[in-house]
This record gives structure tokens, C-alpha cells and sequence, in this order.
């Protein structure tokens, strides 16, 4: 079968390289991958929330018959993390635990009875310290500090101010102020983390497979931890299950596997449970959010002032960036006059809080939202009439020195509205029955990355061989998005090739070049710039070669339909196999490198953090959410869902399509049942029973509306399409409750016990209410 | 009545494995899910959860779509049991693997096996499903990236295929 | 290796009596049926056993047998074969509907009616890994001394979460018992007792047979609320039976779950019995529903939730059945 990119392939899309490997489970994933000689690691987790380590005797356990090696914090006296400047906390827990289920030491052993009973002959001892599960309990006065480095447990302080917030606010005709608060939710990806490893004494090199979206970041902390020269580590990625941003970070269980394999010495697998993936975390944060906005009579917004609490849980990991985004990501929506914002991020007793799929801005989307919805009301206008009261006009730069080059937010609104049938229906449904919307957006990549090495910020091989296969090298991570499929197509598109002409070889430092990883959405933008520069070099050299053949000018030669043509074809033409033979002649297998970098204006504004939410374009999202309320129950139905995405060019629809119902989904599950809860710092929701990712039973049909704004830098215009309607789905929901039963709530998620409090509430004012009348 | 001896802990088990008869020494505390994946070698087969709560691991045993994680290995003596690897004939993928792959039913591919292994089964014994059906059909099998629209697209168009 | 499950071994025995003897021979063993209770707390370290006897080799019990004497279900009959008698499905609608609310398709498959008869009561402090526990000082429910749910109490409050019995228990079912003295034959309601940590009255080598539905039931339905729409346990069910004349009721049953430790039969509906279901009843009913409902935090929505929702769905069972009756 040869995949054409005709008109059909572009308007609908391909199927993905790596479909048919899914589909057979053929498709390794890295607890598929062969273990039968591999030792079985497992870890021991802190049972206390907060304590000083007073003893750790791992004697008896290392004299079981069976086991291979025992670690402890003193394996590793390094830090690790994914911010340079914020490394506070050690694989291996040393001296001090801060949550419960944090690792204190690690066993690896014949067989998983072994290695269990090995846990269980460890001696642990721990002088409780207090500990705090709430940011509030954390930041009170005199309570015990976390990290002797942060006082008043405040990992780090955002005081942003952009614009004239008073005069801003003076000139509105409605100010409104209200409190919202966001559970915490996990990524709860379906395949759980696994990682295995191989260190082979006799040449000191060190193998590891594992789940990770970012395989460069395993690299550098593995050679930081474990003290072994980068040269000697290879990080391959197999199929992986899933990310969503859990796996952006390196993880404790990846730096002790490799730890273990090195002691035992020799290959160690480690598979963790649900509830250890529960444990290993690094979410959205638990956020408590104060927003007030400045309105004028028609609907233009004059002033923002945001004032944001997240509960970080016991490291540093992702925390500054994740506050940053909640400030930053206020902007580049919308048109705003003013904006103030201040955030916290606190240390809490509580596994650590990371990046998750619309990092930082899906819990400011929400409440910003609801807001406007309800000022909306107030002053008896349509919601999509605010939201295109405030539009932005491309292309500008926000306060914050963003840069917004493609806007499609406008056209986003047009599509919902006009499918839903809004303006038909939006107050004339029955009680219980209600329409919402909301908009939101997400960047394509952080255009600064984290470590600075002076590199582009992508960085594709591609090569082409006697065979006249056409090879594409990424490090870029597919976790399932489509990525390796969208480096082909790109590929594919610039040279003029058919698609199985390409094949792409992904994640495996020994032969891939580094890539900054899968995350922000980087990577269609980034890696697929990348990908079209190499494959024009590889062109030019091709049409060059062609050009020798035809006795024509390499200017006048073009490769389509796996041939090169002169001018507008017609006349002589080569099949692609024998121009690629032809320019092996002399010079050999041809390897090119495409790069791509993110010019400097597009790095953020100069301001501190300045750098975080910038990016070479934002993608954009509108949708309409329609609903079901059981007043009796408080169970919320989603009938069904309208999305609209400007992704700038769908480079493959229908990968696009699947990003945006996913994306929506996930909002919903955060918006509908998902939260983690914790008694004294044990997870209660550590299950896929208790954590409630929503079943096919409850969910709803999504119709997607594509909107292409071709941005003037994406690879054929294209932006991300993975993130951007995520934000938008928690408040056009509890808008469109709000609608059907006329209550605003302030807490997600929107679960039947809260619908069914807040209506209890609601008729309890009532009768106040009635009460005092009846008494005046 | 016969009960083995305390110490031989496994037990000769004989069962089909995509149509296939094998016998296997088993440990009667052993999961079906553990002995396809580590002893056939059918990793096809997946773990998401810690017991019945993602249907991950889901395969057919006699026909019938259940997670192998709940399923004590020896009490399939004598029964057939048929994995996402099973379903390839002669080399080709199956209707619903087709359309799982065309539709992009599978973006991840880790709930895919269990996925298409509940699909199966519905199609089995109800050729025609409507939407309804479908989503009562693969409530227990959670998807973490599709928000199920094109699962429920995919066991559709396979619906529609013609064997 | 997905999970460490403890060393047990299995019995098939091939009769009831056979069953039973090895039950009695055996102190310790216990009885496996669809096993999607029992194995999924084995992999969390509870009910420990050294022997499983299997009960699925003996033929008799996994079968359905309509009579005059009304529906006999045996105890290994599936909950997905059970939605799928038609006899079942026609004249006992609770019974149907509160089958098809369990789990998810793959359990319902393998789960059985004495499996759901017998499930272990739930609370988010019992169903937890060994590590978790540990690390939370175990429970008067297993391995502890103290309950975290109600500190100051002696008894636990783990709640019963299948959604068959209060159907059975509306629609004034009967459970037949074997053990080494013979059969015993009691209403459903008298299986259990208000105890968390020993709600079943069964005796350990005593196991259930069938379930006898009575015939010319009145027309029944259930509904459970639960956070998504499958899979989840009901944070309280409720089945109510009706039969009314007239639009005036004759008799009223209604089964409840998930607010206590046991299902149980609500109590003082004759004094509903001879009038018409209108708001006043209504409001009487959900008065009678929140008193006699014992909901404590042992899930992670509020008991106060789970109270209002028991009588907000009793009421709203009368109401439809009433309706429909008149319909
Ligand atoms: C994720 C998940 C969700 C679930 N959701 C629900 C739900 O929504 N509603 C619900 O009701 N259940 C639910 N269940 C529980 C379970 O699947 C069902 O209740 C099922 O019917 C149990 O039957 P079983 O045959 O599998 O029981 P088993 O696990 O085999 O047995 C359960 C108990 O009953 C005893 N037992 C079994 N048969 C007999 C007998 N004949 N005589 C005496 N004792 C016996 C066993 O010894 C054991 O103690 C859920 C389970 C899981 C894992
Ligand atoms: S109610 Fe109390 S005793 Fe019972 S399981 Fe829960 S915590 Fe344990
Ligand atoms: S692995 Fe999750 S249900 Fe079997
Ligand atoms: S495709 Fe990833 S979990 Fe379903």
C-alpha cells in the first residue's frame, strides 16, 4: 500500500506510522520489553508525611537469599529535577522524608517474592516532624519549614503588573471579584510508569529504557546521579502509553532503576503500581484563585487582577514554571488594558506537583472564565458577544511582550456558535438543561528552553541511502500524540515522496539527535520545522543531481509524485530511486541536519520570568458544552460538546481531530469527576476506581471544527493542536450548569455531592430570605 | 474430594491460547494476565491498573471479554482464551484492527488490545451495534487520550466493513 | 509480574455437599465465585486464605429456574446472565436494572449473584494497598484496633455496596443456605447484620445456593447514583417494589444500599400502605429514607450526599412506578 499525499490525505488526514504496531499489539512498550534475565526492582515508601530519617538498617534485607542490590540515600548524595535552578530533592530520600510514599530505598532481587520480602525486612525509623496538607496550614505563622531555604514554605513569589490596574478598574461600569478553587488532578495516563535498565560492568556502559516524554533530560540526570560520563549512557524510548506531562520531568523510579542496575550490576526492571503512579504524581496543583475583573457596559474589559495559591506538594519540581504560566498565560487571549497578578507557590506534605497537559493556565482559564460569564450576565449580554468585545488583532505582542502572530480566535467563536445553534437555544432550553461556552488558548512550544546550551532549539537527521529510503532521525518523543507521524508527513510534503518512503526512528540517543522533548506542545512546530529545513537541504541536493541528468538549471527541477520533473512536469522526468542513486555517486549515503530556533523576540518579555509563555504562537479554542442536571441527585451530564481549535494548518487532520476530542475530554474529567484527595497525607483516590477518569458510558460526542489561521512561521503554518481546548471545558461547563440551574459554583470538580450542596445551600437562603421578609 | 499437596504450589494447566492448545506448569496463585504476558509471551496484553479497574488487560476467554487480571490462570483448564495477537489472520489484521488503525481509534495504543478485545466480543454477538450499545459495551475499558469519539467511530466503521 | 497474590491453593469440587465438606475440613478456606471481589482485595493483602474452593465446577448452582413458586437463581449464575433472562427481566425490573448498573461489562460477565450477595463492605480506609494501611495503623476492620471513620466508636462502618440485594430485598426474596447440617431457606434481609467488619450471618462453611424470587411481583425498578456511568459503586441504591390500585398504594418495599453496612428493607412503609402517592407521601417517604440511612465517611463523597440522594432517588422510584402504573 503507498500512502499518497493527495488531496483526500491532506483534507482528511493519514492513520499514524506506527498505527498497525498498536492495533496488533505487535507495539513494545517498556514493560513488554524482554526481562526474563532482568532482576525485579521495587521501592520502599515513606508510610510518614514529614520526618527526619533516624535510622535505615538494610542489612537483613541484603543478606535475603535472592537479593541483588540495596539502596538508600547514601547511594546518591546528588540532586535532580527539571528546573536548573530549583534541584531540592534527592532520588533516595537523605535525611528527611516530606510526604508519604516518597522513596527511601530500593531493592532489586531474583523475582518480585524476593523483592517484596526484601522491603519488608528493611528497618526504617522516623522522628515525625508536623506536617501540613493544606497551603494555608503550610504558610501559617511558626509552622516547620519544608526546605530550610524557603521561609514561610513559599517555594517562590510571581508579582506581575502590566498596564494602569486602578484607572483600569476606575473606568469600568462592573467590577466583580470571585473565588475559585481547583481540585488536584493527576495525568493518569493508562500505561504505568516502567523503566528498565542495563548497566554492564565490564565496559561501564548504561542502558535505560523508559516512559519518559523527554529522554535528554533522563540523559543529563542520570549522568548527574550517577556520576557516569554522558558518552556512556543510551536512553531509547519504546512505545509509550501515554504522558500528558507526567513524564516531562525525569522521576525518582527512573534515576533508582538505573541506580540498582549499576549496584546489582546488570539489568533491573521496575514496574510500578497504580497507586506508586499516584504517588509519583507531579500534576495540576490543588489552586485556590482570587480574580477580579474591570467591565465596561460592552463587555470590554478594562482591568485584571489575579491573585493565585497553588499547593506544590514537597519538592520544587515544575512549581516556578507552573506559577509563572498561571500569570502569564492571562494574556495572549484576549485584548487587556491591565493586568496585576501575584502568585504562590507552597510546600505542602503531599507527593510534588509537576506539568499537566495546558500546564499552568487551565486553572486561571477557569476562573477567568466563569467570571467573565458572569459579568456577562449582569449586564445582559451574550457571552460570545464579551469574549468578541475583546478580541485580539494579530499581529501584535501582549503586555507581557508575547508575540501573536495568527489569531483565529474570532473564527473559533463563529464555528460553535453557528453548530450549537447558540443563539436559537441559549435561554430557551427547559429547567435543568443548559448551553455554556468558554475560550481558551495554549502556546506551541516554549520558545526559551530550559537549559540554555546555545543549540537550536530543534533538530531533525535526515538521511538517504542506496536503498533510496529516506530516513528521518528525531529525538522528539511520540507518546501517542502522532509526533513521529507528523516528522514523516512533513518529510514526505517537502521532498515530494510518498509517505512509506519515510520512515522515522525516534527517541534513541545513540542514534537520534537531541530533542528538547515532548512538551508545550514544541514539538509539531519546533521538530516539524526542523524536519521541512532538512528535508529542503536534502531537496536541493536531489534536484541538483536530477538537474546533472535532465541538462537543466537545478532551479527549474521539482520532485512530485516520487519523480523529478522539469518546470511544471510534463516533459522529462526521473523517478525518484534514480536521482537518489545518482547523488550517492561520489559523495555516499547522505546524512542532512535541519534545525530550527525561535528568533529572540519570540523568547518573552525582559521582565523576571519574562520567558515563561513565550512562544512562537498560540494556538486558540472555543467551545459550547451542553448539559443535563439532575436537580435530585446533582449528577451533570454532558450532552454534548462543540470545539473549534485554530491550529494554524492541520498538517494532519485527522491527528488533529483526535488531539482536540482528547483534550476536551480530559478538561471534562477535571471539570466532572477527577480530583485527588488525601487523609493525613495518604492518597484516598490512588485507584483508577476511586481517581474517576470517565468511562465511555458518560461521555460525550464531540464535534470538532478545524480552524486554520496559517501562522506565518509554522511548518506549512501549522501550530499545536494537543492543548488548547483542554482550559476551555471546566468553565464552559460550570457555565452551562450555571445556565441550566441558575447556580455559580466556585469549586471543581463539579461532582453530584457539591451540585446537590450548593442547591441545598441555595434553598436554604431562600427561606432566609423569605423568613426575614415574612418578619419585616 | 482431591486437593494438591501444600508444597506443589503449580499445577499442569491445558488451555487454548489463540487456538492453539498449550500446557503449562502454573502457579495456582497466578493471574491469566501474568501467564499470557510472561509465560506465552503475549504482551499484547496489558496492565494498567491494580485489579479490575481499567480493563487494560481484557481478552476473551470462551468468547466472552473479561480483564485477565481478575482471573485465576488455572481456572481456564480446558477453556480458549484469544488475545489482540490472535485476531491477525494470516497475516492480515482483522476488521476491527483495520478500522482502529484508519480511524484512529488508537493514538497511545496501550487501552487499544483491551479495546478492541471488548469490541470483538460485542461484534460477535451483535454485528450491528448502535452508538449506545458500543459505549455500554467498552465502559469498563478506560482511554486516557481519545475521549472515546474515535473508539466508538472505529468499532463503527468495522461494524460496516464487509468480512 | 502484574501483582503478588498470596500462596493459595484451589478445590473444584463438583457438588454442593462436596463444597462444603471441603469447606469444613479446611478452617480458613473460603469460596470463590467470579472471584472480581475476592481476587482484587487478595492483590491488597485482604481475606487472606490458604485454600480458595471454586465454586463454578458445580453445575446446579448456575442455573435459573422460573416455576409457580416463582424465579430461582442459583448463586453462580453471572450478572450478565441474569440481565439476560428474559423471564428475570420482564417481571422483576429491579432485579434487571440494578444487574445492568453493576461495574463494568467484563464483571458483570464474571461476577455472580452469591458474589454480589456476599461482596465485602467497602470504605476508603480498608481498600487500600498493605503498604497504605500499614502506614495508616491498620483498621478495627483488619489488623488494627481503631476506626478512622468514627474514632470514638467500637464497630466498623465499612458500607455495603452491592447493588442486587436491595433489589432482592424490595421484591421480599428468599436465599437458600447449605451447610453441614442441611438447607436452610431465609428472607434476603436476614443475611446480614449492621456490622462493617461481620455483616454476613453466614456461617463459614455455609454457602448460598440460589435466590428465590416470589412470583406475581408488583412492578419494581431501581437506580443507583454513582460519580460516572459505569464501573463505580453505588454510593447508595435504592430498589422500591409498588403495587398500587387506583392510584392508591397497596404495598410498598423498598430495598436500599451503599448507606450502610448492610442492605436493609426500609421500615414503615405500611403506614404509606391505602394512600395515594402524592407530594405529602413523597416528603413523608424522604423523611423515612434520611432517618433510617446510616451513610459515614467511608467514600470520598459526603455522607450528608449520600443521605440525600438515598431519598431523592426512593422518591423518585415511587413517583415513576406510580406514574407508570396509572400510564
Ligand atoms: C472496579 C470494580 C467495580 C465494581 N463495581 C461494582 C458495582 O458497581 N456494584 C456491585 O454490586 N459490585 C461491583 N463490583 C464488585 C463485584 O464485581 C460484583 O459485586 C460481583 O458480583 C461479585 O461477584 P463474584 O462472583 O465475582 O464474587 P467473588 O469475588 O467470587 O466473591 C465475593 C465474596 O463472596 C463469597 N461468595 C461468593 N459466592 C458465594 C456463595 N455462593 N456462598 C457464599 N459465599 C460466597 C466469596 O467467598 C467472597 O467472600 C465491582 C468490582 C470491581 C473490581
Ligand atoms: S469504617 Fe472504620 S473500621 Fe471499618 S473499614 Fe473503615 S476505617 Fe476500618
Ligand atoms: S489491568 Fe486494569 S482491569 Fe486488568
Ligand atoms: S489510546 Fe492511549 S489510552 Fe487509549
Amino acid at each position: 500500500m503507498t500512502i499518497k499525499l493527495d488531496g483526500k490525505a491532506r483534507r482528511q488526514g493519514v492513520p499514524l506510522i506506527d498505527g498497525i504496531d498498536k492495533v496488533t499489539g505487535r507495539a513494545r512498550y517498556t514493560a513488554d520489553l524482554e526481562h526474563a534475565d532482568a532482576l525485579v526492582g521495587r521501592i520502599l515508601r515513606s508510610p510518614v508525611s514529614h520526618g527526619e530519617i533516624v535510622r535505615l538498617d538494610v542489612s537483613k534485607a541484603l543478606a535475603l537469599e535472592g537479593v541483588r542490590a540495596v539502596i538508600t540515600g547514601d547511594d546518591c548524595p546528588h540532586t535532580y529535577g527539571v528546573l536548573p535552578i530549583a534541584m531540592n530533592e534527592y532520588p533516595l530520600a537523605r535525611g528527611r522524608v516530606r510526604y508519604r510514599g516518597e522513596p527511601v530505598a530500593a531493592v532489586a532481587a531474583t523475582d518480585l517474592e524476593t523483592a517484596e520480602k526484601a522491603l519488608g525486612l528493611i528497618e526504617l525509623e522516623v522522628r515525625a516532624l508536623p506536617a501540613y496538607y493544606t497551603s494555608e496550614d503550610a504558610r501559617a505563622d511558626g509552622a516547620v519549614l519544608l526546605h530550610e531555604n524557603k521561609p514561610g514554605n513559599i517555594e517562590r513569589e510571581v508579582h506581575h503588573g502590566f498596564g494602569d490596574v486602578d484607572r483600569g478598574f476606575s473606568e469600568a461600569d462592573l467590577v466583580r471579584e470571585a473565588t475559585i478553587t481547583c481540585a488536584e488532578v493527576n495525568h493518569a495516563q493508562i500505561e504505568p510508569h516502567a523503566c528498565l535498565a542495563d548497566f554492564d560492568p565490564l565496559t561501564g556502559r548504561l542502558t535505560v529504557q523508559s516512559v519518559s516524554q523527554v529522554g535528554y533530560y533522563l540523559h543529563l540526570m542520570l549522568a548527574r546521579c550517577l556520576e557516569i560520563d554522558a558518552s556512556r549512557i543510551r536512553v531509547v524510548k519504546p512505545f509509550v502509553g501515554g504522558g500528558f506531562g507526567a513524564r516531562v520531568e525525569v522521576l525518582n523510579f527512573e534515576i533508582i532503576t538505573a541506580l540498582l542496575a549499576r549496584v546489582a550490576p546488570g539489568k533491573v526492571r521496575m514496574h510500578l503500581t497504580r497507586e506508586e503512579n499516584f504517588l509519583t504524581h507531579r500534576a495540576r496543583p490543588q489552586t485556590d484563585m482570587r480574580l477580579k475583573l474591570g467591565m465596561r457596559r460592552d463587555g470590554r474589559i478594562t482591568a485584571c487582577e489575579l491573585h493565585v495559591v497553588q499547593r506544590g506538594g514537597a519538592y520544587a519540581g515544575y512549581g516556578i514554571v507552573t506559577l509563572l504560566y498561571a500569570g502569564a498565560l492571562l494574556q495572549g487571549l484576549y485584548d487587556i488594558p491591565a493586568i496585576k497578578y501575584d502568585g504562590y507557590r507552597v510546600y505542602a506534605n503531599l507527593p510534588p506537583c509537576g506539568a499537566m497537559r495546558g500546564h499552568g493556565g487551565v486553572n486561571t482559564r477557569h476562573a477567568f472564565e466563569c467570571l467573565l460569564d458572569r459579568m456577562a450576565r449582569e449586564l445582559l449580554l451574550d457571552p460570545f458577544a464579551v469574549r468578541r468585545a475583546n478580541l485580539l488583532h494579530a499581529p501584535t505582542r501582549t503586555l507581557n511582550d508575547l508575540m501573536v502572530n495568527s489569531y483565529g480566535l474570532a473564527e473559533c467563536l463563529d464555528k460553535v456558535e453557528a453548530a450549537s445553534n447558540w443563539h436559537n437555544r441559549i435561554g430557551k432550553l427547559p429547567r435543568g438543561k443548559g448551553l455554556g461556552m468558554a475560550c481558551s488558548h495554549y502556546v506551541s512550544g516554549a520558545a526559551k528552553p530550559i537549559h540554555w546550551t546555545g543549540e537550536p532549539h530543534a533538530v531533525v537527521n535526515v538521511r538517504l541511502d542506496f536503498d533510496g529510503g529516506v530516513t528521518a532521525l528525531t529525538g522528539a518523543a511520540d507518546i501517542g500524540q502522532g509526533s513521529s507521524t507528523m516528522v514523516a508527513i512533513a518529510v514526505a510534503e517537502t521532498l515530494g515522496v510518498s509517505l512509506d518512503r519515510v520512515r522515522v526512528i525516534a527517541g534513541d540517543s545513540a542514534v537520534t539527535p537531541k530533542d528538547n522533548g515532548a512538551y508545550s506542545s514544541r514539538i509539531t512546530f519546533m521538530v516539524g520545522n526542523a524536519a521541512i529545513d532538512a528535508a529542503r537541504r536534502l531537496r536541493t541536493i536531489l534536484c541538483e543531481a536530477a538537474a546533472q541528468k535532465l541538462e537543466v538549471p537545478p532551479e527549474d527541477v521539482d520532485c512530485i509524485g516520487e519523480a523529478f520533473h522539469v518546470g511544471g512536469g510534463g516533459q522529462s522526468s526521473i523517478a525518484f530511486c534514480d536521482v537518489a542513486k545518482a547523488a550517492l555517486v561520489n559523495r555516499g549515503p547522505i546524512t542532512v541536519t535541519g534545525t530550527f530556533t525561535c528568533p529572540p523576540e519570540a523568547q518573552g518579555g525582559k521582565h523576571r520570568g519574562g520567558a515563561v509563555g513565550s512562544t512562537m504562537g498560540f494556538s486558540y479554542a472555543a467551545q459550547v458544552v451542553e448539559v443535563t442536571v439532575d436537580e435530585a441527585t446533582g449528577l451533570v451530564t454532558v450532552d454534548k460538546v462543540w470545539a473549534a481549535l485554530d491550529c494554524g494548518h492541520a498538517i494532519n487532520p485527522l491527528a488533529v481531530e483526535g488531539q482536540i476530542e482528547g483534550s476536551v475530554w480530559m478538561g471534562m474529567g477535571q471539570a466532572l469527576s477527577e480530583e485527588t484527595t488525601y487523609a493525613d497525607g495518604l492518597p484516598l483516590h490512588a485507584s483508577l476506581l476511586e481517581y474517576r477518569v470517565p468511562t465511555a458510558a458518560e461521555s460525550p460526542p464531540i464535534e470538532v471544527h478545524i480552524v486554520e489561521s496559517n501562522d506565518p512561521n509554522g511548518p506549512f503554518g501549522a501550530k499545536e493542536a494537543s492543548e488548547g481546548a483542554l482550559a476551555g471545558f471546566p468553565p464552559a461547563l460550570v457555565n452551562a450548569v450555571a445556565n441550566a440551574i441558575g447556580i455559580d459554583l466556585n469549586a471543581l470538580p463539579v461532582t453530584p455531592d457539591r451540585v446537590v450542596e450548593a442547591l441545598v445551600e441555595r434553598r436554604r437562603g431562600l427561606r432566609l430570605a423569605a423568613a426575614r421578609r415574612a418578619a419585616s | 474430594m482431591h486437593i494438591e499437596s501444600e508444597r506443589s504450589a503449580k499445577r499442569l494447566v491445558r488451555l487454548k491460547v489463540n487456538g492453539r492448545w498449550r500446557e503449562d506448569a502454573v502457579g495456582q496463585n497466578e493471574l491469566l494476565v501474568d501467564y499470557l504476558r510472561e509465560v506465552a509471551r503475549l504482551t499484547g496484553v496489558k496492565t494498567g491498573c491494580d485489579g479490575g479497574e481499567c480493563g487494560a488487560c481484557t481478552v476473551l476467554i470462551d468468547g466472552e471479554a473479561v480483564p485477565s487480571c481478575m482471573v485465576l490462570a488455572v481456572r481456564c483448564e480446558g477453556r480458549a482464551v484469544e488475545t489482540v495477537e490472535g485476531l491477525l489472520s494470516q497475516g492480515r489484521p482483522s476488521r476491527l484492527q483495520q478500522a482502529f488503525h484508519e480511524k484512529l481509534g488508537a493514538q497511545c495504543g496501550f487501552c487499544t488490545p483491551g479495546m478492541i478485545m471488548a469490541a470483538e466480543a460485542l461484534l460477535r454477538r451483535n454485528p450491528n451495534p448502535t452508538d449506545g450499545e458500543i459505549r455500554t459495551a467498552l465502559s469498563g475499558n478506560l482511554c486516557r487520550c481519545t475521549g472515546y469519539v474515535k473508539i466508538v467511530e472505529s468499532v463503527k466503521t468495522a461494524a460496516e466493513m464487509p468480512s | 509480574m502484574t501483582a503478588l497474590l498470596p500462596q493459595f491453593r484451589l478445590a473444584h469440587p463438583r457438588s454442593v455437599s462436596d463444597a462444603i465438606a471441603t469447606s469444613q475440613e479446611n478452617a480458613g478456606s473460603r469460596f470463590i465465585a467470579g472471584g472480581t471481589d475476592l481476587i482484587v482485595n487478595a492483590r491488597h493483602g485482604l481475606g487472606k486464605s490458604s485454600l480458595l474452593i471454586d465454586l463454578s465446577g458445580i453445575r446446579e448452582l448456575a442455573e435459573i429456574r422460573a416455576s409457580d413458586h416463582g424465579i430461582r437463581i442459583g448463586s453462580m449464575v453471572s450478572i450478565a446472565a441474569l440481565t439476560r433472562d428474559a423471564a428475570t427481566s420482564q417481571n422483576y425490573r429491579a432485579v434487571k436494572e440494578a444487574a445492568e448498573a453493576i461495574a463494568g461489562p467484563g464483571h458483570r460477565l464474571m461476577g455472580t449473584v452469591g458474589g454480589n450477595l456476599c461482596l465485602d463492605t467497602r470504605c476508603i480506609y480498608y481498600n487500600q494497598s498493605e503498604w497504605w494501611r500499614r502506614a495508616n495503623g491498620f483498621c478495627l476492620k483488619h489488623g488494627g484496633d481503631t476506626c478512622h471513620v468514627a474514632p470514638q466508636g467500637r464497630r466498623c462502618h465499612a458500607a455495603f455496596a452491592g447493588d442486587l440485594a436491595p433489589a432482592f430485598l424490595a421484591l421480599r426474596a428468599e436465599v437458600e443456605i447449605a451447610g453441614a447440617s442441611g438447607c436452610r431457606r431465609i428472607p434476603v434481609g436476614d443475611l446480614y447484620v449492621e456490622d462493617g467488619s461481620a455483616h454476613l450471618t453466614l456461617a463459614p462453611d455455609e454457602l448460598i445456593v440460589a435466590v428465590v424470587l416470589p412470583p406475581n411481583p408488583p412492578p419494581s425498578s431501581y437506580a443507583k447514583v454513582r460519580v460516572r456511568g459505569a464501573i463505580d459503586f453505588p454510593l447508595a441504591g435504592v430498589a422500591v417494589a409498588l403495587a398500587a390500585a387506583n392510584g392508591v398504594i397497596q404495598s410498598l418495599n423498598i430495598g436500599l444500599t451503599g448507606t450502610n453496612s448492610r442492605p436493609f428493607l426500609l421500615a414503615g412503609t405500611d403506614a404509606i400502605a391505602g394512600r395515594p402517592v402524592d407530594e405529602k407521601v413523597l416528603q413523608q417517604l424522604d423523611r423515612l429514607v434520611q432517618k433510617q440511612v446510616q451513610p459515614m465517611r467511608t467514600t470520598i463523597a459526603s455522607a450528608h450526599y449520600r443521605r440525600l440522594a438515598a431519598a431523592a432517588l426512593a422518591c423518585r422510584l415511587v413517583a415513576s412506578l406510580s406514574a407508570a402504573k396509572e400510564a
